[in-house]
Parts: structure tokens; C-alpha cells; sequence
């Protein structure tokens, strides 16, 4: 077995008893990346040469017997919309193409305390906005499993660097789905986190009341161990929750007698293919096999999670992405006259078209008497909504539901349809509107393809999804295998 | 209801291409329709008296970043000055 | 102005807050520095950075809401204000909208002795943007974002300032506490505060009339010219049959005129929404109340106490309130009872005062201190010297570091007192001058003051001249 293949937990371990070196480890990530990355297109930007610096420095500290974290010498990939300071953080946007912060997200002074190395940075749709990568102003990212399929978005290429071995572990960004869905597409395990319990300093901005930051991997441990390195609160972020975060891999547990699993019937309804219905139905049953208890249950106001996402994430986006206007950083346009014509030029050249769709409708529902019909109705039903799951979580411990309605669709399938695009966040969206945890794990394939289902808990349960999904994982055996992609 | 696509995109600072405004007024018009019929809920916004925020002590810190790192990515920087076009006449 | 109109105007004063560090970054807080020095990837608005409120910015302004009597809203929300312009870095300026942190205050001023409240709709807090330099020698307009992100509190009044003189006795009491509670620097030449201005007009009896707004008024003197020019600018359209369209002017101090930036149909859209990069801001009452204690006394109420305690007129009085030195020094002289209070306030509008305006020092860097100026009064009003020698003695303070008395001794200043010495020498004049003496006794009573002259020359001035005088009536009585 290639190293590349390995989990995060088993490369540990190998490290500490000298059964490989980091440098031997990412060297296998290369040339894995090497050999499948022109097939994938999952990295906009590789850092070889800082990477195996890092390495080396990981190494001679083990050889000086220094005390390491578990993830010390670990690769990974990081989405392009997280700054990394000396490290072109583009967002797949012509609007960032050159742009290099001089500062670090927090979640990467996080990992690079943690020894971790950063293989580069991966691809994704433009500014987040997107459900399948095809947004990107660079490349196309494809799906491991099937490089005619998209791999999911926008995290894309952090999904697909994974899922294709061309990174141990990575870092993703959900605002509506992001990092579930595009882990239900490729294969693999995705963390979207409780709302302020992982620092959005250095996350470019796309709905800030929305947006986390999350981990992705091959194994439950491995996610646990990423998110224990990633969440806690920031004093850079005034909306990060400064709260006891435990260790989530120590505290693992694959004991689910008990736990009590909702069915929301309005995530099993029309739209979701039959397929994925069962293979998360089965999923369940496995749970149950071990004891878990399971209820139907009802959230009413879910058909409209969508539509006050929709307003909710254009509003704060069409203000958040003003401040690309040709002025301080990235792109200018060549000729204009008037400073209004620098600033139309620029922003009509440097957004793709679904940015310049969301921004318009953003812009829309917060203009003047527009704003109470649009804006504030939507966060009233956000209001609802959470209360809805709140109220839900009284009587049961995590609901599962499909993470998508259906497999990955063929690449360009729904390119010039907004709307059928924004169908596939029909089942995550609900979950960043309420501000609560969602776990993708595989249960099953459809021709090939791999499914996700979606456990999703309470505020900071975090520790609750990770057991249920251990549970599985320990039912099934490992849940994520690599395509040789030959 | 019908949006007025010109006005949108004047006071997002994008311009469309006559060839592209029929296609985005048709999307954005689909959007809208589709984010149409929330229900009406009669209730107020509260003000969360328990989602405060922990304020900032006021110490300045200085020298953290040079001006030259910061201005790295401007497009046209002179006399340690961002350049726009002319602003008055 | 035509008489036969009143103006209608409500004012809001933009102050910029002394704090350490910025409102919603760690840097510094200076006027006057290089260029784009003062910055960080926070004010200067770059991807992923995320805003964190200065404590300060919050107490100030809860402070300046207590000292206009405001309700203060102990919770409270932050919102964004977008607009695309190149001093405005984020593209959207942090404020508050919807629920400001105080409102529905109150404040008194004083116009020629009559108070006048005014009321207070709301204060709040939020960002300043950077600046423009325009020069010709470069392609465009130059950006320097070191003002980005300095804290502003912005006070609303009601309109219920009718004319120039209140508009400028509402500016000058707002400045006053602004320095009194030390919040800010207001240094107007550095535009640490500044003033947008809504003015309209309406014959006297009939219903106010349609209100333009006026930016860019960048002093209150600016203002003061602005407010006129343009009520008069209202009045003639009306004379003329015309009509007052609500719109957005802007103050050009130099020419003297307020030109149109916009109107009504085509004002700014600025798409208000709540701040997502902040939570509520939430102050605890005892703070509140806390910060409520922590007020000094106040102009108004120095002004009341002057008044009603020493009996000064009002005039004397709100000069000295209105300024935060001048009442610290009466204040500190009065309490050391040497001086009566009329006596001390004389010396600090009179010689201090205008020693001030020539030289343009302050208050606190003259070598007269408190105690040397009571001191100073005491002694004049025990009658140990004349007024004269009293401003030689002053003049003296001023540029050499010494007390009262040395003063006096070095100069001999001191006033002869003693009866006997001067009877002694007024006998000596008396005789010298019989043809005065006889005249007085036949009855011409004015050579009296001719001999009591001749006394006091005799003494070379330094003879207490009340003291000379009843004596040399006694004698000639004798």
C-alpha cells in the first residue's frame, strides 16, 4: 500500500515509530499528483518546495525526538479561498489571479503550528458560488470517480484532491453545502461546523453569517483530528465562540445504543432519486442494527431554506465582494476614463457570471423598498427555521438525510441552468441557515458513483456526529477508496 | 414584479453587454420568481441579548506590516499613495 | 436675512474620538502622520479580514450620550452602509442605523442670556473613511488610507435650531463637552470634527418648508457661513416663485456658496443591512450607570453655579464655563480663598485672556498658576497695592517664574498704610500750599483734590490714596 493512500491516523503513527519519513510522505503525494493531476485538476497552486522544506524540518524534529502534534508532517490541501500569506490565494477568480496576502488565515497559523504540510492550494467555483467546480476562472476540476462528472462545489478541488489521493486531508469553506456536497460526490468524509466554532480570519467572504471553514478526509478519525486542530475561538473573529473545545479523536466512540436518529420526511420527498433514498435508508438501518433509535420526524419550513439562503447569501455577498473594484489589490481593467467607468470595467471584466448573478441579486433584494419584502422576511424565516431544528433536537439526537439529491451530474449537464444548479444544495442549505453541524459520509454508490448521507446535530455536537459516523465506519470497514484513476 | 436590471447592475457597478442583458434578465427574473412566496410570518427581529460580542481593547499596535507589503497588490501606487482616476475636476 | 421667513435647521456633528487604536483595527489612532503608514490589512479592507469594536469607541459615546441626557440602548447593533468610493476601502462604511447606541437627548444653549434646549434624536458609532489628495502633478487622485477606521460618534439634533446664533451656540456648547468629558481632540484644522447640515425656510406662521441637506462643511465657522447662504439661497427662490426640491448640496467654503451634488430622484441607494461581522453589542447597566458617575461638571452647570453662587453675570459666566482651562484656573484660584470669585474672573477675561490670544499659548503653560492669581486678587483687594502695581506684578508673572510678594518687594510696590507716616507728609504739603488750604476753607471744595494729589506725589504714588485722602480732609477740618 502507497503511502498516499494511508490516512492521516495511519501516517501518524507510522511517523512515530520511523516506519517513514515526512519527506518520503509527501514525496508519494507528489507523485501521486504527478500522475493523476492533469486526469483531476484539483490544484489552481502546488507549494513542492515549501512543502518538503517543511517536511524536512518536521523530520529532523522527530529525529531530535522533539514532542509533535498527531498531525505533525501531515499533507494538506487548502482551499484557494483561505489566505495563506506569500501564497497566491486567488479564489478561482480572474478578479485575484495574482493576488499574495501578507497574512495568514488563522486556520493555517493553526495547521502550520500543528507541523502540517501544506501541499497547495485547491481549486474551487469563483468566490464559493457554485455546486460543481465548473465556476472556477482556471480549470475545471473533474470527479475521481468519474472524470466526465463534476466533483460537487464549491469545494471541489478539496474534495477531489482527496477522494484522488493527491492530498491526506484538506480544508473546504460551506456556505450552503460546499464542503458536504462535494464530499457526497467524490467519496469522502466532510465537516461543516458549527457557525463560530472555527476562526473565519483569512477566509475570503463570501455570506459571513453562513460561512465555516471544515475538514475533509479519508477516515472519521482523520476529520476529528482536523477539526480538534482547526476550531476554537479567535479574538480576530468578534462572531468565533470562545468555548471548551474537547479532543474529538480521544473522544470517540462507536457505541450508538440509544442514540436517538430523526427522519425528516421533507428530505426524503420528490427530487431525491430513489437510489440515494436507499442507500441512506440502508445506512440507517445499519445504525439501527447497533442499537440506535430511529423516529420519523417533520420540519415543515424546509421547502424555504433555499429561498431565504439565496437572499440571505447574496445580500451579504453582493456587499462583501464591493471592495474588488480595481483600487487596492487584483485586477484593474486596461482602459476605462472615469473612476465609475474603472469601477464598472474591472468588476464587468475580473466576476465570472454566476458572481455577477449573485451580487445583482443580492444587491436587489437590500435596495430601497425592496429590503423588508426580500431581506427581512428572509432572516424572520431563518429565525424560524432555527427554532424548528431546536425544537426537533428535544426529541431526537441527530437527524440524518440525503447530503445531495442525487450522484455527481456530468460536467457542462447544468452549466446554463442557475436554478436545477441550486437544486443540489436543496438538502445542506437548511443547516447553514440554522447554524448548526453537518457530517457527510458514504453510504453506498449508485452505478459507480458514490452517496452521502448527511447526520446533522445540534449546536456544537460535533463529538455526537463524529460517533455515529464511527459506528458506520466500524460496521462497513473504510468508506473512502482511492480510484486508480488509470 | 419585475426587476429593473439596468438600475441593479448600476448600483452593483456592472455593466452587461447589450448581448448579454437579455440572458440575465431572464436568469435573474427566474432567481427572483424562485426566492418569491417565503410565507408571511408575523414577527419581529430580536436583537439576541445573548449573541454579544467581547470588544476590543483599545491598545495600538504598530509596525506590524510595512506599507510596501501592504501595497504590493495595488495596481497603480504613487508617492506611497493608491492611484484612481481623478475624483474632482 | 429677509424677515419675514424663519429658518429651520438640524445639525449632525461628526466628532472623531481620541482612542489608542482604531474602532475596528489595532492601529493607531494619529492625525498627521506618512502617508498610508497607519494602515493594516483590516482598515485597508483586504479579503477575509474581519472587524473587531474598540471598547473605548462604546464608552465614549455612552458618555457623550450621558452628557446630552440620552437614553442609552444598553443593547445595540452595528450595520453596514454601502457605497463604492476610493476612500471607502471595504466599500461599505460600519455604522449603526436601526438602533443607534443613545437617543432622544436633550441640550441647553445659551443665546444673549436666554436658554433654548435642543434636542438630541440620536448619537452612534462608526468609521471614518480615508482621504483624496488632489494634485495635478499626478494622472488621478491619490489615496491615503490612514484615516480609515478612525472612530467617529456622529450626534443628530432635532431641527429645532431657528437661527445662525443658535446654530452657533449649539456648535460651540457640543464642542465644549466634547473637550470637557475628553472624548475628543476637536481640532477643527485637522477636521476632528465636522458637520452636515439641513437647512429650509418658511414664512413665519406658515408650515416648515422642504429641507436641503448640505455636506462637506468642514468647520463650524464653515458652517455658520453655510447655514446663512443657504437660507438666503431658499428664501430668494421662493421670492422668485420658485421651489425648494429637496436635494443634497455641497458647502464650497471658498466661494462662499453650496452647489448641487444630487437630487431627491437620483439619491444614494446605500442597501443598509445588519453587520454580519459583528454580534450585538451588548453594555451592562452597572457600566452604564458607571460611566453616568464618571462625568465632570459641565458648562451648563459651572454656568448655574457662577451665576447663583458668586453672583457673576452670565456673560462673564459662560465665558469662562465654555472653556475647559479657564474654568479649571477660576475654579482652582476661588477654592484657595484669597481672591473673591468677581475679582479673580476679572484678571482671567481681562489681562490672562488677552495674554492668551496674543501669544496663542495656553492656560496651562503661563507661569501665572492658580495660586499666584489669588493671591495676586487677595492682595489688590486688601488694598496692600494699587491697581497699577497689581498689573506690574502680572505683567511680571508672565515672563519670570517668581511669587506675588518677591514681586513686590523687589519692585517696592507696597502701599504706605500707616496713619501716622502719612499724616506726618501730608502736614509737610498742607503747609507747603496755603493758598489751597484758604481756598478749600472759603469754600472750594475742588482743591481738595489737587492737595490730595500733591500727597500722593509727595509719596511717590506708593501712599494708599483712600487712606491720604480722609486724611487730609480731617486735617483741613481741623
Amino acid at each position: 500500500m502507497e503511502l498516499f493512500e494511508r490516512t492521516a491516523s495511519e501516517l501518524s503513527s507510522m511517523l512515530k515509530n520511523k516506519e517513514c519519513s515526512s519527506v518520503e510522505i509527501i514525496e508519494s503525494i507528489y507523485n501521486r499528483i504527478d500522475k493523476v493531476e492533469d486526469k483531476v485538476n484539483s490544484y489552481i497552486t502546488l507549494c513542492k518546495e515549501t512543502a518538503i522544506e517543511k517536511a524536512k524540518e518536521v523530520d529532523n524534529a522527530i529525529a531530535d525526538g522533539k514532542e509533535l502534534s498527531s498531525l505533525a508532517g501531515i499533507p494538506i490541501a487548502v482551499k484557494d479561498n483561505i489566505s495563506t500569506k506569500g501564497i497566491k490565494t486567488t479564489c478561482a477568480s480572474k478578479m485575484l489571479e495574482n493576488y499574495i496576502p501578507p497574512f495568514n488565515a488563522t486556520v493555517v497559523d493553526k495547521i502550520n503550528a500543528a507541523d502540517m504540510v501544506i501541499t497547495g492550494k485547491v481549486n474551487m467555483d469563483e468566490f464559493a458560488m457554485g455546486s460543481s467546480t465548473e465556476n472556477s476562472y482556471f480549470k475545471k476540476t473533474r470527479n475521481p470517480h468519474d472524470t466526465d462528472r463534476v466533483p460537487g462545489g464549491s469545494s471541489g478541488g478539496s474534495a477531489a484532491a482527496v477522494a484522488a489521493g493527491e492530498a491526506i486531508v484538506s480544508l473546504g469553506s460551506d456556505t450552503g453545502g460546499s464542503i458536504r456536497q462535494p464530499s457526497s460526490y467524490c467519496g469522502v468524509i466532510g465537516l461543516k461546523p458549527t457557525y463560530s466554532s472555527v476562526s473565519r480570519y483569512g477566509l475570503v467572504a463570501f455570506a459571513s453569517s453562513l460561512d465555516q471553514i471544515g475538514p475533509i478526509g479519508r477516515s472519521v478519525e482523520d476529520v476529528a483530528m482536523l477539526y480538534s486542530a482547526i476550531c476554537g475561538g479567535d479574538k480576530m473573529d468578534a462572531t468565533s465562540k470562545m468555548r471548551e473545545y474537547p479532543d474529538f479523536k480521544a473522544g470517540l466512540s462507536a457505541d450508538v445504543s440509544g442514540l436517538k436518529i430523526g427522519i425528516p420526511a421533507e428530505y426524503y420527498g420528490e427530487g431525491i432519486d430513489d437510489s440515494v433514498k436507499a442507500a441512506v435508508m440502508n445506512a440507517v438501518k445499519e445504525l439501527e442494527k447497533n442499537g440506535a433509535v430511529v423516529k420519523n420526524i417533520s420540519l415543515p419550513s424546509t421547502e424555504y431554506a433555499i429561498k431565504a439562503y439565496y437572499i440571505i447569501s447574496s445580500a451579504e455577498a453582493s456587499s462583501n465582494l464591493a471592495r474588488f473594484d480595481g483600487v487596492k489589490y487584483g485586477y484593474r481593467a486596461k482602459d476605462y476614463t472615469t473612476l465609475v467607468d474603472m469601477y464598472e470595467k474591472t468588476r464587468s471584466e475580473g466576476f465570472g457570471d454566476e458572481v455577477k448573478r449573485r451580487i445583482m441579486l443580492g444587491t436587489f433584494v437590500l435596495s430601497s423598498g425592496y429590503y423588508d419584502a426580500y431581506y427581512k422576511k428572509a432572516k424572520l424565516l431563518q429565525q424560524k427555521i432555527k427554532q424548528e431544528f431546536n425544537d426537533t433536537f428535544n426529541d431526537v439526537d441527530v437527524i440524518i438525510t440525503p447530503t445531495a439529491p442525487a450522484k455527481a451530474f456530468k460536467i457542462g449537464e447544468n452549466s446554463d441552468n442557475p436554478l436545477k444548479m441550486y437544486a443540489a444544495d436543496v438538502c445542506t442549505v437548511p443547516v447553514n441557515i440554522a447554524g448548526l453541524p453537518g457530517l457527510n459520509i458514504p453510504c453506498g454508490s449508485d452505478n459507480g458513483m458514490p452517496i452521502g448521507l448527511q447526520i446533522i446535530g445540534k449546536e456544537f455536537s460535533e463529538q455526537t456526529l463524529f460517533n455515529a459516523a464511527y459506528a458506520y465506519e466500524k460496521t462497513m470497514g473504510n468508506l473512502c477508496k482511492i480510484p486508480s484513476l488509470d | 414584479m419585475d426587476i429593473d436590471i439596468k438600475y441593479i447592475a448600476k448600483l452593483s457597478r456592472i455593466s452587461i453587454n447589450p448581448e448579454d442583458e437579455a440572458k440575465f434578465e431572464k436568469n435573474m427574473q427566474e432567481i427572483v420568481d424562485m426566492v418569491n412566496g417565503m410565507p408571511e410570518i408575523n414577527d419581529d427581529l430580536i436583537l439576541d441579548k445573548n449573541n454579544a460580542m467581547t470588544l476590543r481593547e483599545d491598545i495600538a499596535e504598530t509596525g506590524k506590516f510595512t506599507r510596501e507589503e501592504l501595497m504590493k497588490n495595488a495596481p497603480e501606487v504613487q508617492a506611497g499613495c493608491l492611484l484612481v482616476p481623478k475624483t474632482v475636476e | 436675512m429677509n424677515n419675514n421667513y424663519e429658518m429651520v435647521v438640524g445639525l449632525e456633528v461628526h466628532a472623531e474620538l481620541n482612542t489608542a487604536s482604531k474602532i475596528y483595527c489595532s492601529c493607531k489612532n494619529a492625525f498627521g502622520l506618512e502617508v498610508n503608514s497607519q494602515v493594516c490589512p483590516i482598515c485597508m479592507g483586504m479579503p477575509g479580514t474581519l472587524p473587531t469594536l474598540n471598547e473605548k469607541v462604546v464608552e465614549y459615546a455612552i458618555k457623550m450620550g450621558h452628557a446630552l441626557n440620552c437614553k442609552i440602548n444598553s443593547v445595540c447593533k452595528q450595520d453596514r452602509k454601502n457605497y463604492f468610493y476610493p476612500d471607502l476601502p471595504k466599500a461599505y462604511q460600519i455604522s449603526q442605523a436601526e438602533v443607534p447606541l443613545c437617543e432622544n437627548g436633550h441640550l441647553d444653549i445659551m443665546v444673549d442670556g436666554k436658554t433654548k434646549t435642543i434636542g438630541v434624536t440620536r448619537i452612534h458609532i462608526e468609521e471614518d473613511a480615508g482621504k483624496l489628495l488632489h494634485d495635478d502633478s499626478f494622472a488621478g487622485s491619490l489615496v491615503d488610507l490612514n484615516r480609515c477606521g478612525v472612530p467617529l460618534i456622529e450626534i443628530v439634533s432635532e431641527p429645532d435650531i431657528r437661527s445662525v446664533a443658535e446654530a452657533k451656540a449649539y456648535l460651540e456648547t457640543i464642542r465644549s463637552i466634547l473637550q470637557y468629558i475628553n472624548i475628543s481632540d476637536c481640532k477643527m484644522q485637522e477636521g476632528s470634527i465636522r458637520c452636515d447640515v439641513n437647512v429650509s425656510v418658511h414664512k413665519i406662521g406658515e408650515p416648515f418648508g422642504t429641507r436641503c441637506e448640505m455636506k462637506n462643511v468642514n468647520s463650524f465657522s464653515a458652517a455658520i457661513r453655510g447655514i446663512e447662504f443657504e437660507a438666503n439661497r431658499q428664501i430668494e427662490v421662493l421670492e422668485n416663485g420658485g421651489v425648494i426640491e429637496q436635494e443634497t448640496r455641497r458647502w464650497d467654503d471658498a466661494k462662499g456658496e453650496s452647489i448641487l451634488m444630487r437630487t431627491k430622484e437620483n439619491a444614494n441607494d446605500y442597501r443598509y443591512f445588519p453587520e454580519p461581522d459583528l454580534l450585538t453589542i451588548v453594555v451592562d447597566e452597572e457600566k452604564i450607570a458607571e460611566l453616568k458617575n464618571s462625568l465632570p461638571e459641565l458648562p451648563n452647570a459651572k454656568l448655574r453655579r457662577y451665576v447663583d453662587e458668586f453672583g457673576i453675570s452670565q456673560n462673564d459666566g459662560a465665558l469662562i464655563a465654555e472653556s475647559v482651562e479657564k474654568a479649571k484656573l477660576f475654579d482652582e484660584a476661588v477654592a484657595l480663598k484669597k481672591g473673591t470669585p468677581k475679582g479673580i474672573i476679572k484678571w482671567i477675561l481681562g489681562d490672562i485672556s488677552k495674554y492668551i490670544n496674543e501669544t496663542g499659548k495656553s492656560v496651562s503653560d503661563m507661569k501665572v498658576t492658580p495660586e499666584r492669581l489669588a493671591e495676586l486678587v487677595g492682595i489688590i483687594e486688601s488694598g496692600q497695592i494699587s491697581n497699577a502695581s497689581g498689573k506690574i506684578v502680572f505683567e511680571t508673572m508672565l515672563t519670570e517664574d517668581k511669587g506675588v510678594s518677591e514681586i513686590i518687594k523687589e519692585k517696592n510696590l507696597s502701599q504706605n498704610s500707616n496713619t501716622d507716616e502719612l499724616e506726618a507728609l501730608a502736614k509737610v504739603v498742607l503747609a507747603q500750599n496755603e493758598k489751597s488750604v484758604t481756598d478749600y476753607k472759603g469754600g472750594k471744595t475742588n482743591a481738595l483734590g489737587f492737595l490730595v494729589g500733591q500727597c500722593m506725589k509727595a509719596s511717590k504714588g506708593q501712599a494708599n490714596p483712600g487712606m491720604m485722602r480722609d486724611i487730609v480732609i480731617k486735617l483741613l477740618s481741623e
